[in-house]
C-alpha cells in the first residue's frame, strides 16, 4: 500500500473500471455535436464538495490534498473534472464514508433507474 | 407578430440541442456516491441542492465591490496586492471556508493583477477552465472555448481586438495563466471622470469582462454587451424580403 500526506494511492477497483472506459466528457461530448464544456453532474459534484466540508467530513484542504496527490499518481491521465469525482471517491472509500461494496451495488441500481424506460 | 420562426403543423423549425445519448460510469457514480452519503447522513439533500445552486447561480458582484473599494481606499488597495487571499475577507469571500460565498473547490492562492496605463493584464486558463468563481461567478461559456484559450496567448492584441478592445502598441500585454493552485483578477486602471464617484457607482462600470482583461471600465459601461453593428454595406435585398426580416 503507498500512502503519501495520509492519502493512500493504492488502485481502486471500481474505480479504475470507470475511468478504463475512456467516456470522459471531453471524449464522448464531440461525437454528439455537445459543445458545453462542462458534463451536467459537475455542478452536482461542486455541492458534494461544499456538503462535506461544511458537514466535517471531509474537509476543503484535506480533499484537495488529496486531488492533488492523486491527480498526479493515480488519475494522472484523467481530465477533469473526471479526475476530481475519481479523487473525491477515492478519499471517501479510504476513509471510510462510504464502502466499495456498497457503492458498486449502488450504481448497478442508478444505472437501471437511469435506463428504465 | 412576425418573430420570424416557422411553426407547422408537423412540429418548427428548431431543432433540439444536441446531447450526449448515453450514460456514462462517471454520471452513474456521481449520483450514487451522492446517494449513500445522503443515506449516511454526511449531508441532506436539502444542503446540496442550495450548494449546487450557488455553484450555478454566483455572478461577478464580489469582484466589482473589490475593485471599486481598491479603487477608493489606498490601504485596502496594498493589501489586496500584498494578499489577496486575506484580503477578500474585508469583502465577505473567504475562500478556505464553505460559507456559501466562498468554496473549498476553489481553495487556492488567489492574486490580483494590478493593471498601469502602460500595463495591461488578461486572464485565461489554458489547460482548462480555472476561474476566481468566489469573486466572479462562473465563467463564460467563450473563456472555456478552445478558441480564448489557445488563441489569447498566441496571438494577444488580436484576440483583444475581437472583444473590441484594441490596445496602443505602447502598452505592454501580459497574460496569466490560471491553474488549480493559483487564480486571478485584473484590477484595471480607474477611468477618468470617476473622481468623485461613489463605490457603488464605481462598482457598477466594473464588469466581468473587466476583470478578466478583455474589457476596459469606462462611465456609462455597466454591462458586457457586445452590440452587433449594422454592415456599412449589406447586402442588397429586395423590398418584400426587407419587410419581412423588420
Amino acid at each position: 500500500m503507498s500512502v503519501t500526506n495520509d492519502v493512500d494511492l493504492s488502485r481502486i477497483a471500481l474505480l479504475e473500471a470507470v475511468h478504463h472506459q475512456g467516456k470522459e466528457w471531453d471524449v464522448i461530448a464531440p461525437r454528439y455535436g455537445v459543445s458545453n464544456p462542462d458534463p451536467p453532474w459537475k455542478t452536482s459534484l461542486i455541492g458534494m464538495c461544499e456538503c462535506l466540508a461544511v458537514g466535517g467530513s471531509l474537509p476543503a484542504l484535506d480533499r484537495r490534498r488529496a486531488e492533488d496527490e492523486l491527480g498526479d499518481t493515480v488519475y494522472i491521465e484523467v481530465p477533469a473534472p473526471e479526475r476530481e469525482l475519481l479523487a473525491l471517491v477515492h478519499v471517501m472509500l479510504n476513509r471510510g464514508l462510504v464502502v466499495e461494496r456498497d457503492l458498486a451495488s449502488r450504481m448497478r441500481t442508478v444505472r437501471l433507474r437511469l435506463q428504465a424506460l | 407578430m412576425n418573430t420570424g420562426h416557422k411553426h407547422t403543423g408537423d412540429g418548427d423549425d428548431h431543432k433540439a440541442a444536441p446531447m450526449v445519448e448515453e450514460i456514462t460510469d462517471y454520471e452513474v457514480l456521481e449520483i450514487a456516491v451522492r446517494e449513500l452519503a445522503i443515506e449516511h447522513g454526511l449531508f441532506t439533500a436539502e444542503d446540496h441542492r442550495r450548494f449546487t445552486e450557488w455553484a450555478e447561480s454566483v455572478g461577478p458582484a464580489a469582484g466589482s465591490r473589490l475593485v471599486a473599494k481598491a479603487w477608493t481606499d489606498p490601504a485596502f488597495k496594498a493589501r489586496v496586492l500584498e494578499d489577496g487571499t486575506t484580503a477578500c475577507k474585508e469583502i465577505g469571500i473567504d475562500w478556505a471556508e464553505p460559507t456559501g460565498v466562498g468554496t473549498p473547490s476553489d481553495y487556492t492562492n488567489f492574486l490580483v493583477l494590478e493593471d498601469t496605463p502602460t500595463l495591461h493584464h488578461v486572464i485565461v486558463c489554458t489547460l482548462c477552465s480555472c476561474y476566481p468563481r468566489p469573486l466572479l461567478g462562473m465563467s463564460p461559456e467563450w473563456y472555456r472555448s478552445t478558441n480564448y484559450r489557445r488563441r489569447l496567448v498566441r496571438w494577444p492584441r488580436e484576440v483583444l481586438a475581437e472583444f473590441g478592445l484594441i490596445l496602443p502598441p505602447e502598452v505592454e500585454i501580459r497574460i496569466e495563466d490560471s491553474n488549480q493552485k493559483c487564480r486571478f483578477m485584473v484590477l484595471p486602471v480607474r477611468p477618468e471622470g470617476t473622481d468623485d464617484w461613489t463605490e457603488e457607482q464605481l462598482a457598477a462600470i466594473v464588469t466581468r469582462d473587466c476583470m478578466i482583461g478583455v474589457a476596459l471600465p469606462r462611465p456609462g459601461r455597466t454591462a458586457d454587451v457586445h452590440p452587433i453593428r449594422k454592415a456599412g454595406r449589406p447586402v442588397e435585398r429586395s423590398p418584400q424580403e426587407g419587410s419581412a426580416a423588420e
